[in-house]
Protein backbone atom coordinates (compact mmCIF):
# COMPACT_ATOMS: atom_id res chain seq x y z
CA UNK A 1 0.00 0.00 0.00
CA UNK A 2 1.74 3.15 -1.36
CA UNK A 3 2.15 6.21 1.11
CA UNK A 4 2.43 9.71 -0.24
CA UNK A 5 6.12 11.70 -1.24
CA UNK A 6 6.79 13.41 1.86
CA UNK A 7 8.97 16.16 2.40
CA UNK A 8 11.69 14.44 5.26
CA UNK A 9 14.75 17.62 5.35
CA UNK A 10 16.30 17.71 1.69
CA UNK A 11 14.89 14.19 0.87
CA UNK A 12 11.67 13.60 -0.61
CA UNK A 13 10.69 9.75 0.45
CA UNK A 14 7.61 7.82 -0.41
CA UNK A 15 6.49 4.00 0.35
CA UNK A 16 5.81 2.07 -2.80
CA UNK A 17 5.16 -1.96 -2.40
CA UNK A 18 7.23 -4.33 -4.94
CA UNK A 19 3.60 -4.14 -7.55
CA UNK A 20 3.24 -0.59 -7.36
CA UNK A 21 6.72 -0.09 -8.53
CA UNK A 22 7.01 -2.55 -11.50
CA UNK A 23 3.96 -1.42 -12.94
CA UNK A 24 5.35 2.42 -12.36
CA UNK A 25 8.55 1.23 -14.00
CA UNK A 26 6.99 -0.77 -16.95
CA UNK A 27 5.02 2.31 -17.87
CA UNK A 28 8.17 4.46 -17.32
CA UNK A 29 9.69 2.14 -19.50
CA UNK A 30 7.33 2.08 -22.64
CA UNK A 31 7.39 6.37 -22.53
CA UNK A 32 11.05 5.66 -22.34
CA UNK A 33 11.12 3.55 -25.92
CA UNK A 34 8.57 5.89 -27.51
CA UNK A 35 11.23 9.05 -26.38
CA UNK A 36 14.09 7.14 -27.42
CA UNK A 37 16.31 10.10 -28.95
CA UNK A 38 18.80 9.12 -32.26
CA UNK A 39 21.45 9.48 -29.71
CA UNK A 40 21.46 7.61 -26.26
CA UNK A 41 21.95 10.26 -23.02
CA UNK A 42 24.96 8.90 -21.18
CA UNK A 43 24.69 10.54 -17.85
CA UNK A 44 27.53 12.92 -18.44
CA UNK A 45 25.64 16.27 -18.63
CA UNK A 46 28.30 17.61 -21.36
CA UNK A 47 28.65 14.85 -23.20
CA UNK A 48 24.91 15.26 -23.23
CA UNK A 49 24.91 18.45 -24.19
CA UNK A 50 27.65 18.37 -26.90
CA UNK A 51 25.62 15.33 -28.49
CA UNK A 52 22.44 16.99 -28.39
CA UNK A 53 24.12 20.32 -30.42
CA UNK A 54 25.64 17.81 -32.73
CA UNK A 55 21.95 16.39 -33.71
CA UNK A 56 20.34 19.78 -34.18
CA UNK A 57 23.56 21.16 -35.72
CA UNK A 58 24.51 18.61 -38.22
CA UNK A 59 20.58 18.08 -39.12
CA UNK A 60 20.92 19.42 -43.06
CA UNK A 61 23.25 16.36 -43.71
CA UNK A 62 20.64 13.57 -41.54
CA UNK A 63 18.39 11.63 -43.68
CA UNK A 64 16.81 10.27 -40.74
CA UNK A 65 15.88 13.44 -38.89
CA UNK A 66 14.86 15.33 -42.05
CA UNK A 67 11.62 13.02 -41.62
CA UNK A 68 11.12 15.63 -38.79
CA UNK A 69 10.48 18.00 -41.26
CA UNK A 70 6.80 17.21 -41.87
CA UNK A 71 5.13 18.07 -38.82
CA UNK A 72 1.95 15.77 -39.59
CA UNK A 73 4.51 13.25 -40.20
CA UNK A 74 2.47 10.27 -41.69
CA UNK A 75 2.87 7.11 -38.93
CA UNK A 76 3.45 9.18 -36.34
CA UNK A 77 2.39 7.89 -32.73
CA UNK A 78 -0.32 10.50 -31.71
CA UNK A 79 1.06 10.12 -28.23
CA UNK A 80 4.75 11.86 -29.31
CA UNK A 81 1.93 14.86 -30.79
CA UNK A 82 1.47 15.13 -26.91
CA UNK A 83 4.43 14.69 -25.69
CA UNK A 84 6.52 16.76 -27.89
CA UNK A 85 3.79 18.90 -29.44
CA UNK A 86 3.54 21.56 -32.34
CA UNK A 87 5.68 25.06 -31.23
CA UNK A 88 3.69 26.87 -33.53
CA UNK A 89 -0.08 26.62 -34.40
CA UNK A 90 -0.85 28.42 -37.52
CA UNK A 91 2.41 27.84 -39.69
CA UNK A 92 3.70 24.98 -40.36
CA UNK A 93 6.91 26.20 -41.36
CA UNK A 94 7.56 27.94 -38.13
CA UNK A 95 6.35 24.68 -36.42
CA UNK A 96 8.86 21.93 -38.61
CA UNK A 97 11.76 24.52 -38.25
CA UNK A 98 11.17 24.25 -34.36
CA UNK A 99 10.90 20.33 -34.11
CA UNK A 100 14.20 20.34 -36.06
CA UNK A 101 15.93 22.51 -33.60
CA UNK A 102 14.14 21.18 -30.34
CA UNK A 103 13.15 17.58 -31.35
CA UNK A 104 16.46 15.39 -30.45
CA UNK A 105 17.11 17.64 -27.18
CA UNK A 106 13.78 17.11 -25.59
CA UNK A 107 13.97 13.73 -26.39
CA UNK A 108 17.33 13.57 -24.35
CA UNK A 109 15.95 15.44 -21.86
CA UNK A 110 12.99 13.46 -21.15
CA UNK A 111 14.55 10.15 -21.95
CA UNK A 112 17.20 11.32 -19.06
CA UNK A 113 14.50 11.90 -16.39
CA UNK A 114 13.02 8.44 -17.23
CA UNK A 115 16.73 6.97 -16.22
CA UNK A 116 16.84 9.02 -13.42
CA UNK A 117 13.42 7.97 -12.07
CA UNK A 118 13.98 4.22 -13.29
CA UNK A 119 17.09 3.91 -11.32
CA UNK A 120 15.62 5.58 -7.92
CA UNK A 121 12.87 2.80 -8.42
CA UNK A 122 15.28 0.10 -8.89
CA UNK A 123 16.90 1.16 -5.56
CA UNK A 124 13.86 1.40 -3.46
CA UNK A 125 14.91 -0.02 -0.22
CA UNK A 126 12.39 -1.60 2.48
CA UNK A 127 9.59 0.31 -0.12
CA UNK A 128 10.86 3.81 0.46
CA UNK A 129 11.65 5.57 -2.59
CA UNK A 130 13.93 7.91 -1.59
CA UNK A 131 14.77 11.30 -3.71
CA UNK A 132 17.13 14.22 -3.79
CA UNK A 133 15.60 17.49 -4.93
CA UNK A 134 17.21 16.87 -8.14
CA UNK A 135 16.31 13.46 -8.63
CA UNK A 136 12.41 14.80 -7.33
CA UNK A 137 12.36 17.42 -10.05
CA UNK A 138 13.64 14.58 -12.72
CA UNK A 139 10.63 12.41 -11.34
CA UNK A 140 7.68 14.68 -11.23
CA UNK A 141 8.51 15.44 -15.15
CA UNK A 142 8.96 11.93 -16.00
CA UNK A 143 5.78 11.13 -14.38
CA UNK A 144 4.37 13.75 -16.41
CA UNK A 145 5.50 12.59 -19.55
CA UNK A 146 4.20 9.36 -18.52
CA UNK A 147 0.78 10.47 -17.39
CA UNK A 148 0.29 12.19 -21.11
CA UNK A 149 1.43 9.14 -22.81
CA UNK A 150 -1.55 6.62 -20.31
CA UNK A 151 -3.78 10.04 -20.85
CA UNK A 152 -3.26 9.82 -24.78
CA UNK A 153 -3.99 5.88 -25.01
CA UNK A 154 -7.03 6.22 -22.46
CA UNK A 155 -8.34 9.10 -25.42
CA UNK A 156 -8.49 12.08 -22.79
CA UNK A 157 -7.93 14.83 -24.94
CA UNK A 158 -9.92 17.21 -24.06
CA UNK A 159 -11.41 18.30 -20.32
CA UNK A 160 -14.79 16.74 -22.23
CA UNK A 161 -12.93 12.93 -22.69
CA UNK A 162 -11.87 12.77 -19.11
CA UNK A 163 -15.30 13.66 -17.73
CA UNK A 164 -17.05 11.31 -20.21
CA UNK A 165 -14.09 8.32 -19.31
CA UNK A 166 -14.94 8.42 -15.82
CA UNK A 167 -18.56 8.58 -16.33
CA UNK A 168 -18.15 5.60 -18.58
CA UNK A 169 -16.19 4.02 -15.83
CA UNK A 170 -19.46 3.69 -13.69
CA UNK A 171 -20.48 0.83 -16.33
CA UNK A 172 -17.63 -1.34 -16.05
CA UNK A 173 -16.18 -3.76 -14.42
CA UNK A 174 -13.41 -3.83 -12.38
CA UNK A 175 -11.00 -6.71 -14.26
CA UNK A 176 -11.79 -4.65 -17.40
CA UNK A 177 -8.89 -3.57 -19.01
CA UNK A 178 -9.83 0.08 -19.39
CA UNK A 179 -10.74 0.16 -16.02
CA UNK A 180 -7.10 -1.50 -14.94
CA UNK A 181 -5.78 1.24 -17.01
CA UNK A 182 -7.46 4.28 -15.14
CA UNK A 183 -7.18 3.08 -12.04
CA UNK A 184 -3.31 3.24 -12.42
CA UNK A 185 -4.01 6.49 -14.04
CA UNK A 186 -5.73 7.73 -11.30
CA UNK A 187 -2.91 5.98 -8.88
CA UNK A 188 0.01 8.46 -11.01
CA UNK A 189 -2.18 11.14 -10.71
CA UNK A 190 -2.32 11.29 -7.09
CA UNK A 191 1.47 10.51 -6.73
CA UNK A 192 2.36 13.12 -8.86
CA UNK A 193 0.33 15.82 -6.60
CA UNK A 194 2.02 14.59 -3.77
CA UNK A 195 5.93 14.71 -5.08
CA UNK A 196 4.05 18.17 -6.36
CA UNK A 197 3.26 19.68 -3.09
CA UNK A 198 6.78 18.13 -1.65
CA UNK A 199 8.43 20.05 -4.04
CA UNK A 200 6.62 23.16 -3.18
CA UNK A 201 7.22 22.61 0.19
CA UNK A 202 3.21 23.22 0.87
CA UNK A 203 2.12 22.62 4.70
CA UNK A 204 1.76 19.50 5.84
CA UNK A 205 3.45 18.08 3.24
CA UNK A 206 6.82 17.80 5.90
CA UNK A 207 6.96 14.26 7.53
CA UNK B 1 18.91 35.89 -39.76
CA UNK B 2 20.49 38.48 -41.99
CA UNK B 3 21.13 41.76 -40.21
CA UNK B 4 18.97 44.51 -41.58
CA UNK B 5 20.67 46.87 -44.46
CA UNK B 6 21.11 50.60 -43.23
CA UNK B 7 21.15 53.92 -45.21
CA UNK B 8 24.87 55.20 -44.84
CA UNK B 9 23.74 58.51 -45.35
CA UNK B 10 21.72 58.61 -42.29
CA UNK B 11 24.32 57.01 -40.23
CA UNK B 12 26.52 59.98 -39.00
CA UNK B 13 23.29 62.56 -38.77
CA UNK B 14 21.11 60.70 -36.18
CA UNK B 15 21.93 56.83 -35.86
CA UNK B 16 19.96 56.41 -32.90
CA UNK B 17 16.62 57.84 -34.22
CA UNK B 18 17.70 56.36 -37.98
CA UNK B 19 17.41 53.09 -36.49
CA UNK B 20 14.15 53.03 -35.25
CA UNK B 21 12.82 55.02 -38.15
CA UNK B 22 14.60 52.20 -40.54
CA UNK B 23 12.68 49.23 -38.83
CA UNK B 24 9.91 47.28 -41.09
CA UNK B 25 7.71 44.79 -41.22
CA UNK B 26 10.25 42.19 -42.67
CA UNK B 27 12.47 42.71 -39.15
CA UNK B 28 10.22 44.30 -36.65
CA UNK B 29 12.53 44.28 -33.69
CA UNK B 30 10.35 46.31 -31.62
CA UNK B 31 7.79 43.56 -32.21
CA UNK B 32 8.24 41.40 -28.94
CA UNK B 33 6.78 37.55 -29.67
CA UNK B 34 5.32 35.56 -26.68
CA UNK B 35 5.11 32.08 -25.47
CA UNK B 36 1.87 30.33 -24.60
CA UNK B 37 0.87 27.71 -22.56
CA UNK B 38 -2.23 26.20 -23.87
CA UNK B 39 -5.02 23.99 -21.22
CA UNK B 40 -5.08 20.21 -21.12
CA UNK B 41 -6.91 17.89 -19.23
CA UNK B 42 -3.57 15.95 -18.26
CA UNK B 43 -1.33 18.71 -16.23
CA UNK B 44 -2.20 18.91 -12.60
CA UNK B 45 -3.13 22.49 -11.69
CA UNK B 46 -0.21 22.11 -8.55
CA UNK B 47 2.22 21.43 -11.34
CA UNK B 48 1.48 23.58 -13.53
CA UNK B 49 2.55 26.26 -10.97
CA UNK B 50 5.29 24.93 -9.96
CA UNK B 51 6.92 24.67 -13.45
CA UNK B 52 6.14 28.20 -13.81
CA UNK B 53 7.66 29.03 -10.28
CA UNK B 54 11.04 26.64 -10.48
CA UNK B 55 11.26 27.28 -14.44
CA UNK B 56 10.66 31.48 -14.96
CA UNK B 57 11.25 32.14 -10.99
CA UNK B 58 8.11 33.81 -11.00
CA UNK B 59 6.22 34.42 -7.04
CA UNK B 60 3.43 31.78 -5.86
CA UNK B 61 1.21 34.06 -6.65
CA UNK B 62 2.03 35.46 -10.55
CA UNK B 63 2.48 31.51 -10.83
CA UNK B 64 -1.24 30.39 -9.47
CA UNK B 65 -2.74 33.27 -11.95
CA UNK B 66 -1.49 32.18 -14.91
CA UNK B 67 -2.29 28.73 -14.15
CA UNK B 68 -5.67 29.65 -13.50
CA UNK B 69 -6.20 31.79 -16.46
CA UNK B 70 -4.63 28.65 -18.20
CA UNK B 71 -7.16 26.61 -16.48
CA UNK B 72 -9.99 29.00 -16.97
CA UNK B 73 -9.71 30.78 -20.66
CA UNK B 74 -8.13 27.82 -22.30
CA UNK B 75 -4.42 29.49 -22.96
CA UNK B 76 -2.40 32.26 -21.48
CA UNK B 77 0.46 34.58 -22.72
CA UNK B 78 3.20 33.26 -20.20
CA UNK B 79 6.41 35.29 -21.16
CA UNK B 80 7.20 37.98 -23.62
CA UNK B 81 10.63 38.86 -25.62
CA UNK B 82 12.53 38.60 -28.69
CA UNK B 83 11.52 35.45 -30.50
CA UNK B 84 14.74 33.55 -29.47
CA UNK B 85 13.69 33.46 -26.32
CA UNK B 86 9.99 32.71 -26.80
CA UNK B 87 11.40 29.63 -28.50
CA UNK B 88 13.85 28.64 -25.72
CA UNK B 89 10.87 29.35 -22.90
CA UNK B 90 8.41 27.15 -25.03
CA UNK B 91 11.20 24.37 -25.26
CA UNK B 92 11.84 24.26 -22.02
CA UNK B 93 8.20 24.45 -20.92
CA UNK B 94 7.51 21.59 -23.24
CA UNK B 95 11.09 19.45 -21.61
CA UNK B 96 8.66 20.14 -18.48
CA UNK B 97 5.04 18.51 -20.24
CA UNK B 98 3.44 21.71 -20.69
CA UNK B 99 1.44 22.32 -24.15
CA UNK B 100 3.52 25.11 -24.62
CA UNK B 101 3.69 27.22 -28.32
CA UNK B 102 4.89 30.71 -29.19
CA UNK B 103 4.18 33.18 -31.97
CA UNK B 104 4.62 36.90 -32.51
CA UNK B 105 2.30 39.09 -30.15
CA UNK B 106 -0.13 40.50 -32.44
Amino acid sequence: MARAFLRDGDRIVAVLDETERAVLSGLMEQTRLLLAPEVEPTGDAWADLVASMGGTLDVGHDDRLQGHDDVREPGRDPALDRLLPAGHRGDDAVASEFRRLTEEGLRQRKSGNLDVALSRLAAADDDQVDLDLAQATAFVMALTDVRLLLGERLGIRTEEDAESLYASLAQLDDDDPAAYAVAWYDFLTWLQETLTSALMGEPGSTV
Amino acid sequence: MPAPARPTIAVSIAPVQEEVTESDALVAPDVPWVTIVWNDPVNLMSYVTWVFETYFGYPRAKAERLMLDVHEKGRAVVSNGPREAMERDAEALQGYGLWATFEKDE
